[in-house]
């Protein structure tokens, strides 16, 4: 565990919605933190009554508890003119905050967790893709991800071959880059912001940036919850619990190019808060 | 074919479900509504009151006749009588025997939402309840649907009442294989985990986000 | 190691899946289309998915989450969905336990002599049912001791699946009436309900 590490990222710790429904007490690495105010004015403390440091950026009120934070990564798509941005609220997962990561970065579940919606049987193959750490800002990237869907997204009229592109630009952060149905050249965006509650409990923020204009709100919402607690019953059923870096403990095959690298960038940057590292 | 009713509709809702799953089991066409429940709460929003002053989902409004039903149990009942009229098998009614039974399920069922259904909410959702209290209730629950279940396999019985599902079984299906979103899980209860398969397993079935579906190859 | 009860043969049906403490061990129970039960670590090796989950293909168990298949004779897999074409190396297997079956009980055991077989069951009874008690398996006895059923003979089978919690089996004398099964049955909530108070 390192803790040091973790407490100098920006987290997710609300978001409109949830101000809204006034004040609350929530956890963040392992400790209590109260959140209250308004979106426009958010007042987040710590136990002992500390006021913490807020930004809003991708329609959520982030925080951070380090004494030297690392600035917070940007994504350029949601300041792009047309997209739609869209919050989709919480979710918790009793699981690592770093599976819940590495979920969001697996396609070869698709047609196992989410079928007949983004995958189905025999569609299963996973073609190769390429995987690279990119130097200048230290990011994960995955690019050339391929993949079979029934229905791809709302918007989405029957199934097709999606392009996947994924960016890990933080541990608990992943963004991913698909097809998007209606407006082929362009991508949707879709990420999740995960609050690491502790090392085996996390409250995961989902929120997507589209080209869409015409499906309801309502609509786009509960796609994205319906495959996101669709993962939840799969993450609260892993063993370990935290996600284990020592590659023996796991068998990755060439579909899990991904996962491989998220587990290295992490292990190489130490971020090891929700990590199985005692092994290593 | 033209839609049978509008449903007010909420896709991690279990009550929802429970229309949802009878109308693919019959094959009843339907115009579902996305009420955005959580993140927005607009299933309390002055349009959703108006249809429905207690503020709770489902909502269905039935094509002929304009109905506004507010219970799910209501809702199973209308769409069975719509489908097959009073000889319909999932709702014997005025059967001497089963019609209590039925009854006797279907209060069971609604009794979830408050154990099963909140645990459930709270776990995944936060929502501002007592979980622990919720899950406890949601514990004797599986323990008292465990014992029924038990007894109608003593007598040679699968569903909750009879020799043919009812609406009963849909009435107590989602919350209950629903109930390891809530942390309670379905490891001691195996006359439970029988008849969960039962449901799963017939023709028409559909599945939510929390309950896979078997992967029988196709 | 010792054998333990793990439920009934009646509740594991072919083509059915079901998790089962041993020892402190997590495993998965489950029966091959064809009829092979099998006891294994109820843990994916590919990402740790808990087995209890998948579901039954033919003589395979199928993971969850990526669909990876394991053979009932031994445990190594025989799929992998992502590389259709791929034969996977056979060190990728599950670790097996020892399962057997008898009078209509699964028993499990970590390892151990392979011709040890489980306990014999007193003759003449029928499995009823098995339950969970959120208690020790020597409160449980005490309480069902102090509690007799009289309308039947009962035997009690003990697995202790955490420190504070039993799966009890229940066999009946098989000559018992289908009344008196259903109040063995609302014996055993009773004596839950005491043990648990
Ligand atoms: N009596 C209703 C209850 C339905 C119900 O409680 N639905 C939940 C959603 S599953 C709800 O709307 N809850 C409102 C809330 O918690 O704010 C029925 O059985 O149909
Ligand atoms: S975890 Fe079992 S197949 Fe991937
Ligand atoms: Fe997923």
């Amino acid at each position: 565990m390192s803790l040091a590490y973790a407490r100098n990222d920006w987290y997710v710790i609300a978001d409109r919605n949830s101000l809204e429904q006034g004040p609350r007490r929530t956890r963040l690495l392992g400790d209590e933190i109260h959140v209250s105010g308004s979106y426009a004015h958010p007042v987040i403390k710590d136990a002992s009554g500390r006021m913490l440091p807020t930004q809003i950026k991708f329609d959520h009120v982030w925080t951070t508890v380090g004494d030297r934070p690392r600035p917070l990564f940007d994504i350029p798509e949601g300041n792009e003119p047309g997209r739609r941005l869209v919050p989709c609220g919480m979710v918790r997962v009793k699981c690592s905050p770093l599976r819940a990561v590495e979920n969001f970065l697996d396609i070869a579940h698709f047609p196992f967790v989410h079928t007949d919606v983004l995958g189905a049987e025999p569609y299963t193959e996973v073609e190769p893709y390429k995987v690279e750490i990119r130097e200048q800002n230290d990011e994960v990237w995955a690019t050339k991800v391929k993949f079979f869907q029934p229905l791809a997204a709302k918007s989405a009229a029957g199934g097709i071959t999606t392009d996947y592109e994924y960016r890990v630009p933080a541990p608990t952060t992943a963004v991913l880059y698909k097809t998007c149905p209606p407006k082929p050249e362009a991508q949707d965006v879709i990420t999740i912001f995960v609050q690491p509650r502790s090392e085996t409990e996390c409250d995961v923020w989902p929120w997507m940036a589209l080209y869409d204009d015409d499906t309801p709100y309502a609509d786009l919402v509960q796609f994205q919850q319906m495959i996101f607690l669709q993962d939840r019953s799969i993450l609260e059923n892993q063993r370990p619990i935290k996600l284990p870096l020592d590659p023996r403990m796991e068998i990755p095959t060439r579909s899990d190019l991904t996962s491989v690298a998220y587990r290295r960038w992490l292990k190489k940057r130490g971020a090891f808060y929700g990590a199985l590292a005692e092994t290593l | 074919m033209s839609a049978a009713f509008t449903l007010y509709d909420y896709v991690l809702s279990g009550n929802c479900y429970k229309i949802r799953l009878f109308a693919s089991l019959l094959a009843m066409p339907y115009q579902s509504v996305a009420i955005d429940f959580y993140p927005g709460y607009e299933h309390r929003s002055e349009r959703m009151l108006s249809l429905n002053p207690a503020g709770t989902l489902p909502v269905m409004v039935t094509s002929a006749g304009g109905q506004v039903l507010t219970e799910t149990n209501a809702m199973l009942a209308w769409m069975a009588l719509h489908d097959g009229g009073a000889q319909t098998p999932w709702f014997p009614a005025v059967d001497p025997a089963l019609g209590p039974q039925v009854q006797q399920g279907l209060a069971f069922g609604a009794g979830l939402t408050d154990s099963i259904g909140l645990a459930r909410l709270h776990a995944m959702l936060d929502w501002p309840v007592d979980g622990e209290a919720a899950k406890r209730a949601g514990l004797k629950h599986l323990r008292a649907l465990e014992l029924h279940l038990t007894d109608r396999q003593i007598d040679g019985g699968l569903w909750w009442a009879g020799a043919h599902p009812t609406i009963a079984d849909l009435a107590c299906f989602p919350y209950v294989a629903l109930s390891p979103d809530a942390g309670l899980e379905h490891d001691g209860f195996p006359a439970i985990r029988r008849w969960l398969y039962a449901v799963r397993s017939l023709p028409g079935f559909a599945t939510m986000p929390g309950i896979h579906p078997l992967h029988e190859l196709r | 190691m010792t054998w333990r009860p793990v439920g009934l043969t009646r509740d594991v049906p072919a083509g059915r899946v079901m998790r089962a403490w041993v020892d402190g061990q997590d495993a998965v129970v489950w029966r091959s289309t064809r009829g092979v039960l099998s006891a294994w670590d109820n843990r994916c090796p590919h990402r740790g998915m808990a087995l209890s989950h998948g579901f039954v293909r033919g003589e395979d168990l199928a993971c969850l989450y990526h669909g990876w298949h394991y053979g009932a004779e031994g445990g190594v897999c025989s799929l992998i969905p992502s590389h259709p074409d791929l034969t996977p190396p056979d060190t990728i297997k599950t670790r097996a336990f020892q399962s057997a079956e008898s009078d209509g009980v699964i028993w499990v055991r970590l390892e151990g002599s392979p011709d040890l077989a489980p306990p014999a069951i007193a003759p003449g009874l029928d499995p009823l049912r098995s339950f969970e008690i959120r208690a020790r398996e020597g409160d449980i006895a005490h309480g069902a001791a102090a509690k007799p059923f009289e309308p039947a003979i009962l035997s009690l089978l003990f697995n202790p699946i955490a420190h504070d919690r039993t799966l009890v089996t229940v066999l009946i004398d098989a000559q018992a009436t289908s009344d008196q099964r259903k109040l063995a049955s609302r014996w055993c909530e009773d004596v839950r309900r005491e043990v648990e108070a």
